[in-house]
């Protein structure tokens, strides 16, 4: 990354998140890596279950223990690995310096609470203000995030408000104490189609206000083409490449991120269907040996490279990242010789875009 | 429900809490209402008899209803329009005996259940949260104490606790002597805790991986504030169900163990009226037995409904419009 290292906010480096299931070890989140920048949006993309939401919750060390656990890795937020200090100090990062916003606004308020309570608990727990000022506090931070007569907003119970309006009392209650750091986990996934457009202008809105960087995650590559600055795509608990956003759409290096591009509709280009992936996403208790994506790739299906060798991420050129034996400049001669040698290069496709 | 909306300096129109909801509901009904009454007007009954015992040790006030020992007639007369109810076999008012009846009753089941809630309410909740360890240790010991018959469970720790002096365990602190009822009120609310608990810490695993709990965590709320704060009044409601429905089970024990000789010695209670008149109910006198069935009845009765219609009124189904 070209970014010097005094702009970075979050780091993450080498992640690993394990859950013990009944039927074994599921590995949701494996040798994940990512850096996000001061004041910009880095967007976590992929499928349901590739491990993104899991990234997040590690992030906030908010995983469910038991079942699950951090197995390895670095989460540094300013420089601090956030894995290796105590509950206490973890309680002072959340909500102050890390804020999140989930994807169900409907259930992510408490029903019994006032609006206005739940903001000024999360105020009152991070700044030393009367309860007084924290309720007109309260007040503000509802019309900084655009709902109307925020006066008698505030004493209102969540089931009064419809989903869009939940959703910007969440983002309220996130930026009370302006972290550094936004976690949106799908914030507008529940959404429909003009609340969501809403709501990410009022997320960016704020972050050109506040500075704050975003961490969003989606499975929304349109969502992503207009709101990210930089982009990780990941697949079956990985990253499969990542990049900034404009260069990394405009020509994807990893099979699966063309997959995902294919199948999205078009404008102006008529098809009775649309692309899709053959197959579907493997059961991460036993994922598939060597490339996790081998089984579905158009390239790689026959490779028995592909199929025994998983290949790691990357940095293949300025700023881009990718975990593909075919990517141009991804296997260093060394390898690629010996791969001829075990493989035969006529077995070899050869590298395509 | 909450006091900040109270306390701040605005005065803008509150918004409709769950609670309030769910009392208007309540109290949209009739039965509901009617037995609404009937339990205050036994409450009432209780507390002015508490008041009038406290006025005449105090300062002598002579309320003929606190007096229930004094003759007022002679033996077993039967009902009439001085003797409502009628007279017992030392010709004292069975009228009397049987409102003050109300008080050991009511007192007790009270007790009881604040005792069975303190206990119930953290430990489910408790249980139920952090689960593992802590939740096998509560479910053992309250699937240990539920395999007991109930009510042999109640003589046992009635007639363990009975009379004994208590001293707690600091220095300097008082010693309580268990006499009268506080053996029977302790021996329920120690015993009864069960159901409660159980149904505490079923609605809390529900509730804990709800979303809400999550974001709560995700700006900061330790555990006891996501247990005290933000659980327990998503499931409190079954606190208030419970106690309305066990509180007839209450009234009921208590009236098992007057009668078996357990419980109030000094002072009428229905059990110990029922015990009196079985005996002579062969010779015709009706009316001592009559009266405390009769009250218990009405009581039990009142509750029921009432805790049935408190369930309607609560039930989450019905709280989101």
């Amino acid at each position: 990354m070209t970014a010097a290292t005094n702009d970075i906010i979050l780091s993450v480096r080498g992640l690993a998140t394990h859950f013990r299931t009944h039927g074994g070890t599921v590995r949701a989140v494996q040798g994940v890596s990512f850096d996000i920048r001061r004041g910009r949006t880095f967007a976590l993309v992929g499928e349901s279950g590739c491990g993104k939401s899991v990234t997040a919750l590690s992030i906030m060390r908010l995983i469910p223990t038991p079942p699950g656990t951090i197995a390895a890795g670095r989460i540094e937020l300013h420089g601090r690995d956030l894995l290796k200090v105590n509950d206490a100090q973890m309680r002072s990062v959340r909500g102050n310096e890390i804020a999140m916003i989930f994807q169900e606004p409907m259930t992510s308020l408490n029903p019994v609470f006032t609006i206005g309570d739940q903001i000024v608990e999360a105020i009152m727990l991070h700044q030393k203000k009367s309860r007084r000022h924290a309720w007109v506090e309260a007040e503000k931070l509802l019309a900084r995030v655009g709902i109307p007569d925020p006066g008698q907003r505030v004493r209102e119970y969540p089931h009064q408000m419809s989903g869009g309006m939940r959703q910007r009392v969440m983002i309220a209650m996130a930026i009370s104490c302006k972290p550094s750091l936004l976690i949106a986990d799908e914030p507008t996934t529940a959404l429909d189609v003009t609340t969501q457009a809403q709501i990410l202008d009022l997320l960016d809105d704020l972050q050109q206000v506040e500075g704050m960087s975003i961490l969003l995650i989606t499975h929304d590559l349109g969502v992503v083409a207009e709101r990210a600055d930089d982009v990780a795509v990941m697949y079956a608990s990985k990253i499969a490449e990542t990049g900034a956003t404009e260069a990394l759409l405009a020509q994807p290096l990893h099979p699966y991120t063309q997959g995902l591009l294919r199948s999205l509709p078009r404008m102006g280009v008529a098809a009775d269907r649309l692309a899709v992936i053959p197959g579907s996403v493997p059961d991460p208790r036993e994922f598939p040996s060597g490339c996790k994506f081998h089984p579905r790739c158009p390239i790689g299906c026959d490779d028995p490279r592909c199929s025994s060798l998983e290949p790691e991420l990357r940095q293949v050129s300025e700023g881009r990242q990718v975990s593909c034996w075919y990517s141009p400049g991804f296997e260093t001669p060394e390898e690629s010789q010996d791969f001829d040698r075990r493989y035969g290069r006529d077995k070899r496709k050869s590298p395509s875009a | 429900m909450s006091e900040t909306a109270v306390t701040t300096p605005v005065s803008v129109s509150k918004g409709r809490s769950l609670w309030s909801d769910a009392v208007k509901r309540l109290l949209a009904g009739r039965a509901a209402v009617i037995s609404a009454i009937v339990i205050l007007i036994y409450v009432l009954v209780t507390l002015f008899i508490y008041a009038a015992e406290f006025g005449s040790s105090r300062f002598g006030w002579g309320i003929p209803l606190t007096n229930y020992n004094e003759k007022v007639g002679s033996e077993y007369e039967p009902p009439s329009w001085k003797h409502p109810f009628g007279t017992d076999y030392k010709g004292r008012s069975v009228l009397r005996k049987t409102f003050y009846g109300a008080r050991t009753s009511i007192t007790v089941a009270f007790l009881a259940s604040l005792i069975s809630i303190a206990i119930g309410v953290p430990v489910g909740a408790m249980a139920g949260y952090f689960r593992g360890f802590v939740d096998e240790i509560v479910v053992w010991l309250y699937t240990t104490l539920s395999s007991i018959p109930y009510i042999l469970l109640i003589l046992a720790f009635a007639l363990v606790l009975k009379d004994r002096s208590i001293s707690l365990p600091w220095p300097g602190a008082p010693t309580f002597r268990l006499a009268g009822i506080a053996s029977v009120y302790l021996a329920m609310g120690l015993t009864s805790w069960v159901g409660l608990c159980r149904l505490i810490r079923g609605e809390t695993i529900k509730h804990r991986d709800r979303e809400y709990i999550l974001a709560a965590r995700s700006y900061g709320c330790g555990r006891a504030r996501i247990i005290f704060k933000h659980l327990l009044p998503n499931v409190f409601h079954l606190v208030i169900i419970n106690f309305s429905l066990q509180f007839v089970g209450f009234i009921q024990a208590e009236v098992i163990l007057s009668f078996l000789g357990l419980g109030e010695k000094d002072k009428p209670s229905w059990g110990a009226m029922i015990d009196d008149a079985r005996l002579t109910l062969t010779r015709g006198f009706w009316w001592e037995m009559a009266a405390a069935t009769l009250a218990i009845f009405v009581i039990s009765l009142a509750l029921n409904v009432f805790g049935d219609r408190l369930r309607d009124a609560l039930d989450p189904k019905l709280r989101t419009e």
